[in-house]
């Protein structure tokens, strides 16, 4: 730059000499001339050549001043001035004579002139280092781009390159497939505009960048028609048909690859009781048949594990339809219809599948009599009916169970008048056996509400009652009748549960109850004393039951909608996993399925909501058993302990009257 | 031919697990989804770029291949990319259900 400044000087001086010595010349060529004139008189044999010069002269003006031009170039040849003047020069310099030829024309020849235009470097820069980075702030920048255009444009204008070098770096990062801006902007263009400019991977990219966030803004806004007819098109069908069949096929691969079969998790799933424990799985209902129908009672198919029969209480809402109804539903298949729908005409309390005989249900109704339908027949109506008489059941009919061995079962359905009834299979019109369930000590007999059987056992038996009272029974013997009597609740006992979970220590004395009085208790056949006290619910628990393999894990359920799954070695505080049920409607009922991994739950609005519980939960560990057995002694230390406080406290408080004492 | 459309759409939504779809353009707008607005304009942005990245990849590897189908899985969901010329079919699922 510096260069051409001096080179231009040059050529100003240059011109200036070239000025100043056409001035002389002219001034010299006319005092000639006005030399000349009076010369040309006496010299008549120059008159041709005045003549001549006369002719000359009056062209000659120009012709002399170029011949003296060229003349003062020659006279200065050290000089070099500039390119172009100097080689249309030089061309005619050969031409030229010496000084004296004054009329000597020039030699005038047509020169080539070189030009050479040198197109500025194009250069490409990517800015990869702040990919991510610039989507968030371009994302920002969206809403206003359309306002920032003007601000862009007058920003170049003024040739600041601080703003824009950080919206250059983004451009090219954002959209790589937009390679185009580098083209586009049509580089010498912008270098006229920046003349000076630094960078020059700089000035290429604004213009286009702008050009782009033009042409962003336009693409945000597709409109509503645009999108519809672009749905329309056949490329499109063509499109998605690949796409979604793909896509369909790998959503219904439910393989999880991220199973970690070590245990070691990094997941900080290991205490999370949300997260594994219990999910929901899925929701049995039938908007005509269980819809506003209390789920009474729950039993599972002894020869096809996936069925379950469930009843169901009236339904207040519809007088018209059958108050009592019994549904079948299958849990192996994703189908949400219940294999068999059978009603009658009074609520259903109990239901049970005939264990030897996969094709009939029973069911004892609130009126005392006990339905039973076949699966065989098509009829929704019950095949069989016991009669409303006294021989029979007068009360309602709040448990029904066949027990016995394939060759040698009856059914048993206890009423709450505490009548026992054992019937034959064959024939309803009239119980084989009927028992009056009454305690020794009282001759009020027992309100049975629930019954249940230990593993194992088909003579003896545990009931609970309304008293809030816990008896032990046995079917045959001479003893026939209530046995034991626990105290248990202070209210009404909902469920009765016995141990049933089996492993190289038995556990089936043990059996659980639950009551109106908010809780739960653990009992042992051997002993009247309860084992232990869950008191954690705060609402009447309405049923409870054990795991089928694990032999210290249970379920009970509230009036609240609280599912609570209990881990008695684990903690028997509080409960090791709990949830409130969708919606938070009364539970009444409680199951787990056999494969002991899953928890049925019954409420009160006719929905069975099935559960998972989470693999570590529900399975139990090989030394489960003895770490139970260990947990029992606690317990019942811890109670005997107890019962020493309170002997000791009762005691000191006898022996108090004088001063000191105690013992 | 749009009810087709719709159909299987609506067959892929109700998928267990399924949180939502989004179809894009090559541009990245989006044309059809079934979440909100802002979480779609998220969705369709970033995951355009990386599905264009993708392909740049598998092309710079092998200039004959081509990408055929992109899946992020990551702790709480999947998302499953289908990638055209012209489109990009995106579904995020959660796959324990």
């Amino acid at each position: 730059m510096a260069d051409r400044r001096a080179e231009l000087e040059r050529k100003k001086q240059k011109l200036a000499m070239i000025r100043e010595e056409k001035e002389r010349r002219k001034r010299e060529r006319e005092a000639k001339e006005s030399e000349d004139v009076p010369m040309r008189v006496t010299r008549p044999d120059k008159d041709l050549r005045t003549e001549t010069e006369e002719l000359l002269s009056s062209l000659g003006i120009p012709l002399g001043s170029e011949g003296s031009v060229t003349r003062s170039l020659n006279a200065t040849p050290d000089t070099s001035l500039s390119p172009i003047p100097d080689q249309s020069l030089s061309s005619t310099q050969s031409g030229t004579g010496p000084v004296k030829s004054l009329r000597k024309q020039p030699k005038l020849s047509v020169v080539s002139v070189h030009q050479a235009n040198i197109p500025p470097k194009e250069s490409v820069t990517y800015n990869k280092q702040t990919q991510t980075a610039s989507t968030t702030v371009d994302r920002e920048a969206h809403p206003l781009d359309y306002y920032k255009w003007d601000d862009e444009f007058q920003v170049e204008e003024e040739g600041e390159g601080c703003s824009l070098p950080s919206k250059n770096l983004e451009s090219p990062s954002i959209y790589p497939r937009h390679n185009t801006p580098h083209k586009v902007a049509g580089l010498p263009k912008v270098e006229m505009v920046r003349p000076a400019s630094a960078a020059e991977g700089d000035t290429p990219m604004t213009p286009g960048h702008t050009e782009q966030q033009k042409e962003e803004k336009i693409k945000v806004d597709l409109s509503e028609e645009e999108k519809q007819q672009i749905m329309m098109s056949e490329e499109f069908h063509i499109f998605f048909g690949k796409a979604s069949r793909i896509v369909e096929r790998a959503l219904y691969e439910d393989l999880d690859i991220c199973v970690d079969y070590t245990g070691t998790g990094e997941e900080q799933e290991g205490d999370d009781k949300s997260g594994i424990r219990l999910l929901l799985n899925r929701c049995f209902t039938d908007d005509r048949w269980s819809k506003n129908r209390t789920i009474t009672s729950f039993d599972w198919s002894a020869q096809f594990p996936e069925l379950l029969v469930a009843s169901y209480n009236n339904n207040e809402d519809v007088p018209h339809d059958p108050d009592g109804v019994c549904l079948i539903w299958n849990m192996k298949f994703k189908k949400t219809t219940p294999e068999h729908i059978f009603h009658c005409q009074s609520p259903v309390m109990a239901a049970c599948f005939a264990k030897f005989h996969p094709n009939l249900i029973l069911g004892g109704t609130y009126s005392g009599q006990i339905v039973l339908w076949d699966n065989r027949s098509n009829k929704r109506t019950p095949v069989q009916r016991s009669p409303l008489s006294a021989s029979a059941h007068t009360h309602p009919v709040y448990c029904v169970q066949v027990v016995g061995t394939q060759n040698a079962h009856n059914l048993i359905s206890i009423s709450t008048d505490g009548k026992f009834c054992t019937w034959s299979l064959d024939m309803l019109s009239a119980p084989q056996d009927t028992m009056e369930l009454t305690h020794q000590k009282q001759s009020r007999a027992v309100a049975v509400t629930s019954l249940s059987f230990p593993y194992g056992e088909f003579n003896n038996f545990v009931v609970g009652s309304e008293e809030g009272s816990v008896y032990t029974a046995c079917r045959h013997g001479s003893k026939a009748g209530v046995m034991d009597m626990f105290e248990a609740h202070q209210g009404p006992v909902t469920g009765v549960d016995t141990h049933r979970a089996q492993g190289h220590i038995d556990f089936s004395h043990l059996f659980l109850t639950s009551s109106i009085d908010w809780t739960v208790k653990l009992w042992s056949l051997k002993d009247t004393k309860p084992l232990y006290s869950f008191e954690d619910n705060g609402d009447y628990v309405y049923d409870v039951s054990w795991s089928p393999i694990h032999p210290a894990l249970f379920a009970c359920v509230d009036g609240m909608g609280r599912l609570d799954v209990w881990n008695l070695t684990n903690d028997t505080e509080l409960p090791t996993a709990s949830l409130v049920v969708d919606g938070s409607p009364a539970l009444n009922r409680v199951v787990w399925t056999p494969t002991g991994h899953q928890v049925v739950v019954g409420d009160d609005a006719g929905k069975i909501w099935i559960y998972d519980v989470g693999e570590q939960l529900a399975s139990p560990k090989s030394n489960e058993w003895s770490v139970f057995m260990h947990t029992l002694q606690e317990l019942q230390n811890n109670q005997v302990d107890q019962d020493l406080d309170v002997l000791t406290s009762l005691s000191s408080s006898i022996f108090s009257s004088p001063s000191t004492g105690i013992r | 031919m749009a009810s087709e459309v719709e159909e299987t759409l609506k067959r892929i939504q109700t998928h267990k697990g399924v949180i939502g779809i989004i179809i894009v353009n090559s541009e990245g707008i989006p044309i059809k989804t079934t979440l909100d607005n802002s979480t779609t304009v998220q969705y369709a942005g970033l995951i355009t770029q990386l599905a264009d990245k993708a392909r740049s990849t598998v092309r710079d590897i092998d200039p004959t291949n081509d990408l055929t189908f992109l899946r992020i899985r990551s702790k709480k969901h999947e998302i499953m990319v289908a990638p055209d010329k012209e489109y990009l079919l995106i579904v995020i699922q959660n796959p324990s259900g």
